[in-house]
């Protein structure tokens, strides 16, 4: 999941939580989890003064990025000094499954 | 070697130089423990500073409190009650002076502290906003550490860089104590409740904590979340190890702590990609 500014968003990206009035959470919702956006939608969100939404997976790459394989090293790198910690070893497990996820298909995209 | 120690617990703790509390939190402090008092008198104090006020009537009329309008400090008061007041009066203050310092390890008690959050919230724990508040603060000796022991600060970086230490285990074989040590002297000296100081003092070895072990198990386990998860810097980059009675003290297990880590994680996407915000910002 990633968040992203509304100007970023293209057709075809899959949002991660709901759109709501004013981005207020507590406003009314405009847009539901998992819609598949559009560029007609993306122009009426930009009508209705919508700044940034949460995607699927990770369609945005910008300079200090790092893809999943960096990631998942960095990961290892971390969890280094504790691996003979049977909790932590679970811990890393989880981490390792959840980074995978959230980086969805573009996770091993490398940088452009 | 004690002797050493000591000395530098003299330097660490002398109260000329050290951060103070803003004497509106001594003062709640002292009406707080004496039964007569009425939150009347505390609204009274809590007025006079226009910036606790208004975070106090922020967070009363906040849509999680179910109540709206509430527009008197006593009423926010009576609504939120008296802990949750002082610890945002305390956390406030607290905020001031990290952010001065370290902005990596601001990031790195923030992280905590929402880490905290989540896990009390997880488990049903009482106090919640007790045990966010000792998330923030449980790194607070590293900054005192940082403001008076400057000049072996490049020492303590270059061994854990060479040697691959904890930071724990570099402010050891530099400074003969650690953050957590001077973090339980400085809470004394600020009279800080134990359910605080305790999760400050003990975050690194759970076995010692006494009254408060659920509390500082949480907190614990805030650290080692927020770690693995890489965010804000905490001055070393390994994740410490769980302790078996922090883990029982829980009562943790796998699926419990991958619902953690989720809910972290889903929390700390809005504050990871706000760089990519300001740079679009910027550019529009």
């Amino acid at each position: 999941m990633q968040k992203i500014p509304l100007n970023l968003a293209a057709a075809e990206m899959v949002l991660a939580r709901d759109i709501f009035k004013n981005d207020s959470p507590t406003g009314m919702p405009i847009c539901g989890k998992g819609t598949v956006l559009s560029d007609s939608l993306i122009s009426r969100l930009q009508q209705m003064g919508v700044q940034s939404l949460y995607v699927e997976g990770h369609p945005v790459w910008q300079e200090g990025d790092r893809c999943l394989s960096e990631q998942l090293a960095e990961l290892e790198k971390r969890f280094s000094k504790t691996l003979d910690n049977r909790y932590n070893a679970v811990l890393l497990d989880i981490y390792r499954n959840h980074l995978t996820t959230a980086m969805g298909d573009n996770g091993g995209r490398t940088e452009e | 070697m004690d002797e050493r120690r000591s000395d530098l617990k003299k330097i660490i703790m002398d109260t000329k130089t050290l951060p103070t509390l803003p004497g509106v939190i001594n003062k709640l402090n002292s009406l707080s423990n004496d039964d007569k008092s009425s939150v009347q008198e505390m609204a009274r104090i809590v007025s006079a500073d226009q910036v606790l006020s208004a975070r106090i009537l922020r967070l009363a009329n906040s849509p999680s409190y179910g109540f709206y309008r509430v527009s008197t400090i006593s009423n926010a008061m009576i609504l939120l009650g008296v802990n949750v007041v002082k610890s945002l009066a305390l956390s406030s203050s607290i905020f001031e002076i990290m952010e001065k310092n370290s902005v990596g390890l601001w990031e790195h008690s923030l992280g905590t502290a929402t880490a905290a959050g989540i896990i009390a919230r997880k488990l049903a724990l009482p106090e919640v906003e007790e045990i966010t508040t000792a998330g923030l603060l449980h790194d607070i000796g590293k900054v005192i550490i940082g403001l008076k022991c400057a000049e072996q600060m490049p020492e303590i970086r270059r061994k854990i860089k060479l040697d691959d230490l904890f930071i724990s285990d570099a402010e050891r074989a530099v400074l003969d104590t650690d953050h957590a040590e001077v973090g339980g002297w400085l809470s004394k000296s600020w009279f800080l409740p134990d359910k605080l100081s305790e999760p400050i003092a003990f975050h690194h070895n759970v076995n010692s904590s006494e009254d408060h072990r659920i509390k500082t198990s949480v907190v614990h386990l805030a650290d080692v979340l927020i770690k693995a998860s890489g965010f804000g810097d905490s001055g070393d980059p390994y994740v410490p190890p769980i302790q078996q009675v922090a883990w029982d003290a829980l009562k943790l297990n796998e699926a419990l702590l991958h619902e953690m880590v989720v809910d972290l994680e889903d929390k700390l996407v809005e504050v990871k990609n706000f760089s990519l915000e300001l740079a679009n910002a910027a550019a529009v």
